[in-house]
């Protein structure tokens, strides 16, 4: 008797906790369909957008376009600058971002791993970047570049965007050389080796992920930078963002737009699938989690 | 071990990073306060005055700018914080199909902020999706005005939706630090769900809360772009101001004043933020 009523007990159990765990099943279902919209829905209606037929224009109260087609996507390449502004934010990019690695690794090699005085203070300096707002460094640093003679330029933007990318380089690379363990490096130099050794077999594998990290940020950062540019940079050189504001701003035209907005950001969310294990959430977090 | 001196091998390697930052941020800060008091101007003649800063704090434009950008900043870092929470509370624990998820919520985090608002606003314009939705359910009889509204709430919205990712890494980094022990021996000692929440999960996901705050907050204060396009015919953004100020008036001056004022609020802000975050430190 007693056997049965413990079974009966426990199937009690087994079946609250179904319950629960059904209950937490839709509760997850819920979360997942309204996140998935919450991204899905805006980038959906920018595709449709950009295909929108010239013929059959899309108009209220059409949930859908009546008709699809490409003709959208060769206009924008037919006559607007949009080649160009690709060109150039491409290869702005790359350079910014070699620049402000080249420029990071030894300031974050001694923020990382040497005891000095007032780091607190340099690690809020290399944030001034982004804490900075935008347009007020643009318009004043626009200044500085013009008695240089850097405005107007494209050695000028790559400047401009090795600034804004900086503070990501910098913090993420000072995190990784942070975390190489002092024993390693103390066996290593007991073992013999070297300082070309030492940074050959210990710095480079160890900060290798917060690099690529760090460049990554740095390249998105500069992908996507618009104040200085608009700034510095227009009318001579206009980039992605620049186009699209033009897009946006008086003479609003939504299917140009949905196609540069799309043009701006595949590349973007490729790259973000193809490097989403390098950027586990502690490298931004650990970067910039203090302040 | 604890040394008092820098190396000059140090400062020298050190100077490539800092120093960069330093010149190009430093002389633009120097620039925009001389200017806001005369000096080195390109307009006019070079002398020390008040009068930009008498122009801009009586002018009713400015004044009604500073309570909008306030109110930008404040609405954006709080509602972002506040979505973010819950969801960051989710992905606490591994399950089937987050990590993918984790990735489409990730999105925004790399699609460019103008384009986040072009996104947004065909969804919140006047013959966007959800007008167009709302009417079809015959639950609204005129397309609401969501973009360019008086208030700004299209421009909040698209803050959220561009910056959750961001808050939401912070945010997940510091809830993962937390000890499945502390929340076992608080529900073994009675504590509820509400509890639970408010007495371990917030205070201990503090420090990461609020340096994403901040910077939301000096995102969406000093923004420019996002305002434009979204944002209310008036009053304009500071920084929105700003730039009509210097390019369009030529007022370079009175626009440096403006500038001064952003980046003292912003300043403010960090350091209020400094001694929040000692009080939070000094509780806990």
């Amino acid at each position: 008797m007693a056997l049965t009523d413990s079974t009966a007990e426990t199937s009690l159990y087994l079946i609250q906790a179904r319950k629960k765990r059904n209950f937490y099943l839709l509760l997850m279902i819920f979360f997942m369909i309204v996140l998935i919209l919450w991204v899905g829905i805006p980038i959906l209606m920018a595709v449709m957008w950009s295909l929108v037929d010239p013929k059959n224009p899309w108009s209220y109260p059409n949930l859908f376009p009546p008709s699809f087609s490409l003709a959208q996507w060769k206009y924008v390449f037919d006559y607007t600058n949009i080649g160009r502004a690709l060109r150039n934010s491409y290869s702005i990019a790359p350079l910014a971002v070699l620049l402000s690695f080249v420029l990071s690794l030894p300031t974050s090699y001694v923020l990382g791993r040497k005891k000095i005085p007032g780091k607190k203070f340099f690690m809020l300096v290399v944030l001034l970047p982004i804490i900075m707002p935008g347009m007020v460094v643009a318009l004043f640093l626009s200044r500085v570049f013009t008695a240089f003679g850097l405005s107007q330029t494209f050695f000028g933007l790559v400047l401009a965007h090795t600034l804004m990318s900086m503070p990501y380089m910098i913090r993420v690379m000072t995190t990784s050389f942070q975390a190489i363990p002092q024993d390693v490096i103390d066996a290593a130099e007991n073992l013999g080796a070297n300082t070309f050794v030492k940074i050959r077999d210990i710095f480079l594998p160890m900060i290798r992920p917060g690099l690529l990290a760090g460049m990554i940020f740095a390249f998105t950062v500069s992908i996507e930078e618009f104040n200085l540019t608009f700034i510095i940079g227009t009318p001579t050189f206009e980039t992605i963002p620049t186009i699209l504001f033009s897009f946006m701003g008086y003479n609003f035209i939504r299917t140009n737009a949905s196609v540069v907005a799309l043009l701006m950001m595949t590349p973007n969310i490729i790259m973000l699938f193809i490097v989403e294990r390098f950027l586990k959430s502690d490298y931004l977090a650990a970067s910039l989690g203090k302040m | 071990m604890k040394e008092k001196k820098i190396s000059p091998i140090d400062l020298l390697m050190l100077f490539p990073g800092v120093g960069f930052i330093l010149l190009f941020i430093g002389s633009s800060i120097f620039l925009t306060l001389v200017q806001s008091f005369g000096l080195f101007s390109i307009t006019g003649k070079s002398v020390f005055t008040l009068e930009n800063w008498k122009a801009i704090l009586q002018a009713r434009e400015s004044m009604d700018s500073l309570f909008f950008s306030l109110k930008m900043g404040l609405l954006s870092s709080v509602g972002t914080v506040v979505v973010a929470f819950p969801i960051a509370l989710f992905f606490r624990k591994g399950g089937t199909g987050k990590g993918i998820l984790g990735s489409i919520i990730k999105m925004p985090l790399f699609i460019p902020a103008l384009v986040a608002a072009f996104l947004i606003l065909n969804l919140i314009s006047y013959s966007g999706l959800v007008n167009t939705v709302l009417m079809r359910l015959n639950l609204i009889n005129e397309p609401l005005r969501m973009l360019n509204d008086k208030f700004g709430w299209g421009v909040v919205f698209i803050q959220i939706w561009k910056n959750l990712p961001f808050v939401l890494l912070i945010v997940m980094a510091a809830l993962a630090s937390i000890r499945d022990d502390t929340i076992d021996a608080a529900k073994n000692l009675g504590a509820g769900y509400w509890s639970i929440l408010f007495r371990i999960f917030v205070p201990l996901a503090m420090p990461g809360i609020l340096v994403s705050m901040i910077l939301m907050f000096i995102k969406a204060f000093g923004d420019f772009p996002i305002v434009s396009v979204a944002g209310p015919i008036y009053p304009a953004s500071m920084a929105a101001r700003m730039h009509i100020m210097a390019t369009i008036y030529q007022e370079w001056d009175q626009a440096a004043v403006l500038g001064v004022i952003i980046i003292v609020t912003a300043f403010i802000v960090i350091w209020a933020y400094s001694r929040f975050a000692e009080l939070a430190k000094g509780e806990v």
